[in-house]
């Protein structure tokens, strides 16, 4: 939905809580915006019903309740103001996914006072996050699920913190721009072959440790090892968690070139190598990437993906630098 | 924008908003009428049933014929859709159907919104310190459904959103007090839409027998009078309320197409004047009460030739009025038109009322001897004060004089008023109040309707008009003490009852007499706060040159300021309170940088203390002591109060030397 020019220009007057030295930002008493919501026009109208009412009858104590009422409508924008005054919010993480997948952003909401707040929702532009009631000198972690539609880097947009507690009346709201970063990777094409075929080399210096043909032994379970290669039985009569080793007199390996596939958009080509990387993984074949300005040098296992789909993710992007 | 907690479910709201909009239609209970009682009952009986058992929950067809059918109840029970009783009806059975449907956060809004206006219909019916009271909290209650549905998890008791509304309502009792007093009242309705069904208790201007019987059945209250001096005794207490000139032989009134010349009356008072403020009641009349007799007629009021106090239109709303009076007094010459009135007789007099006079007249020298004689034919003959005299038909003064002889002030009255016309002395008339319970708490009299009296007032050549009452020649208990009607019982003959009753009796006596001092000041303060007040409190402060944009203005400064300081207050309230021991630590840390030893920012207590103590080894173990106790108050699993202690005091007390001393200096 293209924002209105006049939208785009008021957002550059936008107060926002800007990052500290740790990232974090905390909502100042000046960056807070406020507004009737409906409900609060409403009661305003129900107010003047009222005052009418008690002049036509003449009813004091009419006025005295009308009156108090519209005390509590004002007192009610410094409540509202207040139970977002001085709210901290950190980044903490986020996930990369694939193009398409939804970005969980997680965030930390921290109130570093002795008032409890309530009813607080993140929200980023039209998306709604979490909503969280936080008592006094406490935290809680908030997720806020942004849809991604191209690879890249997707930093959080400007993010909004609202409220409407505590009668409902006013809506407080604040922006906030974190330095939080999701890397996208490109959406895996839906099928394909690799279009080399898979390049054997012998290795004479045995290659433990690589092919998934023959038993060659065991080892110490590694973070990264896949599961499927760790020995249950030894594990389950309590030696703890050992890797089988697997051998094999040829490598299979997957060779990813660029220039091997067929001419076409380079977003299709970036996704039919995410979808081969992925590919190779799961088939257990050790591959390599070759793209314009970078190659990888052929491996495995999950940081040598992730390696790899940065790459990609990050391709274009990593090439201007370079220029 | 979309509100951020709409989402939020609500399912545990219903019940209290049933109960909560229960307590608020409680007080309509003697409002409305029974069959709209009924209904509001039922409906919110059929929804509390249907929060326990979700098959009853009503269709959208049966709600619109239940809100139908509300409507025509009103409608058939009022025979309009507006104005006090009807209004009021109304909104409470929209209320209602707006509860029977309440599930999503919108309708309890709207809900409480409703009950909002709701809570100010009550005050057209009545307007009482209690009933304020239970509103304020009716409304507190209703407000902290709105903080319930603005958060997202429901609340763990019941007290944490009634404080915090109750403390939201507290920080705008300001805002409310500076409006109440600032807001210019209009005396007059922007429209008329009747003034209400019921009636009103108070005096008539036409005395028929029986009239002033009937209002002694009733304690409402018809006003109360506080005396800036020592007030007069109960003897002298007449508030002279209306003053009746003609009659027909069977009631007595002014005929109003012969008003009186207003010519304002000169009145020599022999005793000092009585200054004292009333409070009225709204008596649907337009007369005002004054203790017997009025010097000058207060601001809302002229003062008419025989002494009464006249305002334009009925009263409507309690009104609150100086008043100046004498008991003492010489009242000048008649004019001829009102003697000529004030000897009109009617026509039933019979002939042994003109023999009874003539006998008087030919005994007595002159008229105030005539007067005592007639005194004293009340008083010699058997003459009996009753609340439930016989009933005289035909000529009701004739039967009461000679025959019956059983009445009240009224009989009396009339019948003492017509036997000295007929004697030549003028007379007339004069209706209001007599005497009045003293409240001891408040320093004033409540004067209630069963204290209504008629009396007589005849004019002397010597001494101008003269009250007399008949009745205290036969009762005089009556005009020293006060009659309480016997209330438990319909028809039950009137007591004369000094207050003697048990010790629990005259405890809750004491009681009922402080509550309504309470009610009292809210009277004078609250309800009867009116645009004379706001004038002269204006022109006491002086500012009374300012105009009313200018007060405009001044208000909202006013209330700028009273929501600043709350701002500034709740800010405050929020802030973070640093762990004491944290501050107390920094404190140690203070006194050693004034050595030069500062703390690095890099630095833990524990590094900290054995580079101060290798700069100062003659505080070691000082140092040692406290920042051991310090590193077990902050990072201890527990942190006991006795360790807390002695850290702060070891800290107090630790006060370092300047200079590095060695000891064997």
């Amino acid at each position: 939905m293209p924002a209105l020019p006049v939208d785009q220009w008021l957002r550059r007057f936008r107060r926002r809580a800007r990052p500290d030295r740790r990232g974090g930002v905390s909502v100042k008493p000046r960056s807070i915006y406020i507004l009737p919501t409906k409900q609060g026009m409403l009661l305003a109208v129900v107010i003047l019903l009222m005052l009418t009412g008690s002049i036509n009858y003449g009813s004091n104590l009419g006025h005295l309740m009308t009156f108090l009422l519209g005390g509590i409508w004002l007192t009610a924008i410094l409540h509202t103001w207040r139970n977002l005054l001085g709210l901290g919010l950190q980044p903490r993480q986020v996930a990369s996914v694939f193009a398409g997948q939804t970005a969980d952003f997680t965030l930390l909401m921290v109130n570093v006072s002795a008032l409890d707040r309530f009813g607080i929702t993140l929200k980023c532009k039209k998306i709604s996050g979490d909503s969280v009631d936080i008592p006094a000198n406490d935290q809680r972690l908030l997720h806020l699920l942004i849809p991604t539609h191209a690879r890249g880097e997707l930093p959080l947009p400007d993010i909004s913190l609202h409220t409407s507690y505590p009668l409902g009346l006013f809506h407080a709201w604040t922006y906030a721009r974190l330095d939080l970063r999701c890397l996208v990777y490109p959406k895996p094409a839906g099928s394909g072959e690799p279009p080399s075929a898979p390049v054997y080399t012998r290795s004479d210096t045995g290659d433990r440790g690589f092919g998934a043909d023959d038993f060659v032994g065991l080892r110490n379970f590694r973070p990264g090892d896949s599961p499927r290669h760790i020995d249950w039985k030894a594990h389950a009569r309590e030696r703890g968690l050992l890797s089988k080793q697997f051998g094999g007199d040829r490598t299979e390996e997957v060779r990813l070139d660029w220039d091997l596939l067929p001419k076409s958009d380079q977003e299709k080509r970036l996704s039919l190598l995410c979808r081969f990387i992925l590919q190779a993984e799961e088939r257990e074949q050790s591959y390599g990437l070759r793209i314009p300005g970078q190659k990888i040098e052929s491996g495995m296992g999950s940081v040598h993906r992730q390696r790899c789909l940065t790459t990609l993710a990050r391709f274009g992007a990593d090439n201007e630098t370079i220029r | 924008m979309k509100q951020s907690v709409e989402r939020i479910a609500t399912p545990h709201l219903p019940l209290p908003l049933s109960l909560v909009t229960g307590l608020t239609l409680l007080p309509h209970g003697m409002n409305l009428a029974m069959p709209v009682n009924l209904y509001l009952v039922a409906l919110l009986g059929w929804r509390i049933a249907s929060l326990r058992l979700p098959r009853l929950q009503p269709g959208r067809w049966l709600l619109l014929s239940a809100t139908l059918s509300g409507v025509f109840l009103v409608y058939t029970q009022y025979h309009t859709l507006i104005g006090r009783d009807a209004g009021a009806a109304l909104l409470a059975v929209m209320l209602i159907l707006k509860v029977m449907e309440a599930g999503k956060r919108r309708d309890i809004y709207v809900s409480v919104f409703i009950s909002y206006f709701v809570v100010i219909t009550h005050f057209l019916f009545d307007q009482s310190l209690l009933l304020s009271l239970y509103l304020l909290l009716v409304m507190v209650c209703q407000t902290a459904l709105l903080l319930e549905i603005n958060r997202v998890k429901p609340s763990p008791n019941l007290y944490q959103p009634l404080i915090k509304t109750l403390l939201i309502t507290l920080q705008s009792v300001p805002i409310a007090l500076i409006l109440f007093v600032v807001f210019p009242r209009i005396t007059h309705p922007l429209w008329n839409l009747g003034s209400g069904s019921s009636a009103m208790t108070g005096l008539s201007d036409r005395v028929t027998p029986g009239a002033i019987s009937q209002l002694i059945e009733s304690a409402e209250v018809a006003f109360r009078a506080e005396f800036k001096q020592s007030p007069p005794a109960a003897e002298q207490r007449y508030w002279r309320g209306l003053v009746l000139w003609d009659t027909d032989g069977y009631s007595w009134y002014t005929d109003p197409e012969r008003p009186l010349a207003d010519t304002s009356p000169k009145i020599t008072h022999l005793g000092e004047s009585l200054a004292y403020d009333i409070f009225l009641e709204p008596h649907n009349r337009p007369w005002l009460y004054s203790l017997d007799l009025p010097l000058k007629a207060p601001n809302q009021a002229r003062l008419s030739g025989d002494f009464q106090l006249l305002m334009e239109k009925p009263l409507t709303r309690p009104l609150r009025y100086a008043g100046l009076s004498t008991t003492d007094y010489r009242t000048p010459k008649l004019s001829p038109d009102m003697r000529q009135r004030a000897l009109q007789l009617s026509g039933n007099l019979t002939q042994r009322q003109r023999d009874l006079v003539a006998r008087w007249r030919a005994s007595a020298m002159n008229d105030s001897r005539l007067v005592e004689k007639a005194l004293d034919y009340f008083n010699a003959n058997p003459f009996v004060y009753t609340l439930t005299p016989p009933i005289y038909n035909d000529n009701p003064i004739d039967e009461f004089l000679f025959e019956g002889r059983e009445g009240f002030c009224e009989h009396y009255a009339t019948g003492f008023t017509q036997l000295m016309r007929l004697a030549g002395i003028p007379a007339r008339l004069v209706l209001g109040y007599q005497g009045g319970e003293y409240n001891q708490l408040g320093d004033y009299f409540i004067i209630r309707q069963y204290d209504a009296h008629a009396w007589s007032e005849v004019w002397l050549a010597e001494r101008g008009w003269v009250r007399i009452d008949p009745t205290a020649a036969v009762a005089p208990e009556r005009v020293r003490y006060s009659i309480r009607s016997d209330l438990g019982e319909e028809g039950s003959p009137a007591l004369f009852r000094i207050d003697h009753g048990g010790v629990v009796g005259s405890l809750f006596h004491q009681f009922a007499l402080a509550f309504d001092s309470a009610n009292v000041q809210w009277r004078r303060w609250v309800i009867g706060y009116s645009r004379e007040h706001q004038f002269s409190l204006m022109r006491g402060l002086g500012f009374d040159f300012l105009s009313p944009a200018q007060w405009g203005l001044i208000t909202i400064g006013m209330i700028a300021t009273s929501l600043l300081v709350v701002g500034l207050r709740i800010t405050w309230q929020g802030k973070r309170r640093e762990a004491p021991i944290q501050a107390v630590y920094r404190r140690f840390c203070r006194r050693l940088s004034r050595l030069g030893i500062d703390r690095l920012p890099h630095e833990g207590p524990m590094d900290f203390a054995t580079r101060a103590s290798r700069r100062r080894p003659d505080l070691a173990t000082q140092i040692k002591r406290i920042t051991g106790l310090y590193i077990r108050l902050r990072y201890g699993p527990h942190s006991r109060e006795a360790d807390r202690r002695s850290f702060s005091s070891q800290v107090r007390l630790f006060r370092p030397p300047r200079r590095y001393r060695k000891r064997n200096d």
